[in-house]
């Protein structure tokens, strides 16, 4: 059980993203006992769709775009919300006291592709299942540092933040510091040229480089990963998750193809790889997608 | 323009990534290199940083160099350079 102290501590570090009510509710859940918490979360924002339609219409409409509902689109708008409410509550690690049950709800998949690329590599990451694959990576004995914000890591129980969680990539969560994203991107490059391996996602914020249309929706691609790419030549490797059961396994795909001189061919060449992989991805777990059915705001508002 | 060669070649790379589009008419030394300037994100600020890193020979401290006042314009980058160059 987490100490009061932890507590206050943790209520200071709500990312911005979410609401007061939801982190309230990280909080509050994280007191129970594994997986009750989890399972709790998931339910309240089944139930939260019934109270907030503009949800609830949201999930039925891109469930309606899916070719394959198995002949249900309110089971598959329905197991969205459960599974959002699930990766917000995994993204926290509600309920998971200690590094051992955190081993065993993560696996990871595809470590021969890591094998096959020499020197550090750029993770890229998607949200369109279980949040924290990063995390999954350390788990498993994989050095790689975080280019990215905080997120829900300040509700981390305080063993897996001191054994998971590096003093470097801290110095670069600071969200208000308006250049926060040059000081990451150029901390990456360097990490990248000296051999070690970063980890950030695609979709996440800043410019798009292009869309990838898919069922339902367009995933905007973001330009920092293919920035860092150009500058060191770093292979890119696509990692993607999802539940099985309770555990989530994320998988290493494939290198994307190397980088070619002309830009415009190469941003064509990573979308369309990509766009293969994550219609791949989105056809085997489609409730697993839920960035595309609840695309953030302006204020990058999701949960 | 200005007679001073380091701004005058960090302009010329802040507006070579900038591109046509995204840098104004009247750009100098003390034109934003973000909003109502170059408009620059964060990918071009990165970009220009490596630039001038391999133009100048400097090499930059992401936790203590990026800031406010160092990427306000081309001439507090200037000012960066020169403080690497001396330092």
């Amino acid at each position: 059980m987490p100490a009061l102290k932890d507590l206050a501590d943790a209520w200071k570090l709500r990312p911005a993203s979410y609401s007061r009510a939801v982190w309230t509710l990280v909080l509050v859940l994280d007191r129970l006992p594994w997986p009750l918490g989890e399972e709790g979360m998931s339910a309240s924002f089944v139930a939260r769709a019934f109270v907030r339609t503009e949800r609830l219409r949201q999930a039925l409409a891109w469930a309606g775009a899916q070719s394959e509902t198995n002949g249900s689109r309110w089971r598959l708008a329905l197991a969205l919300c459960a599974r959002h409410g699930r990766f917000v509550a995994r993204s926290a690690l509600v309920g998971v006291r200690n590094a051992e049950t955190l081993r065993r709800l993560s696996a990871l998949l595809g470590e021969e592709h890591l094998s096959a690329a020499a020197g550090g590599v750029i993770f890229l990451g998607f949200h369109l299942g279980p949040p924290g694959a990063y995390l999954v990576l350390r788990v498993a004995g994989h050095s790689v540092t975080w280019i990215g914000g905080r997120g829900a890591t300040g509700a981390w129980p305080r063993e897996i933040r001191r054994r998971y969680q590096t003093i470097l990539e801290s110095q670069f969560f600071p969200e208000e510091d308006r250049h926060v994203w040059v000081r990451r991107l150029h901390q990456a490059r360097r990490l990248l040229e000296t051999g070690e391996s970063v980890f950030i996602s695609a979709d996440g914020e800043g410019e798009p480089a292009f869309a990838v249309p898919l069922a339902g929706g367009a995933l905007s691609v973001g330009r920092g990963w293919w920035a860092l790419r150009r500058a060191t030549g770093a292979p890119v490797l696509p990692v993607l998750s999802h539940m099985r059961g309770r555990t989530q396994i994320a998988t290493i795909h494939h290198a994307l193809p190397p980088p070619v001189a002309d830009p415009d061919l190469d941003l064509e060449t990573c979308r369309q790889a990509l766009g293969r992989l994550l219609a791949d991805h989105l056809r085997r777990f489609p409730d697993h997608c839920y960035s595309l059915a609840f695309p953030a705001t302006a204020n990058g508002d999701r949960p | 323009m200005t007679s001073n060669p380091t701004v005058e070649l960090v302009q010329t790379v802040v507006a070579r990534i900038a591109g046509p589009h995204r840098t104004p008419a009247d750009a100098g030394p003390d034109t934003p290199l973000t909003q109502g300037g170059f408009w620059l994100d964060s990918v071009h600020l990165l970009e220009t940083i490596i630039a001038c890193e391999t133009e100048f020979g400097v090499v930059f401290d992401p936790v203590t160099d990026f800031n406010e006042q160092t990427l306000r314009t081309v001439r507090t980058l200037c000012d960066l350079i020169r403080s690497k160059r001396c330092g």
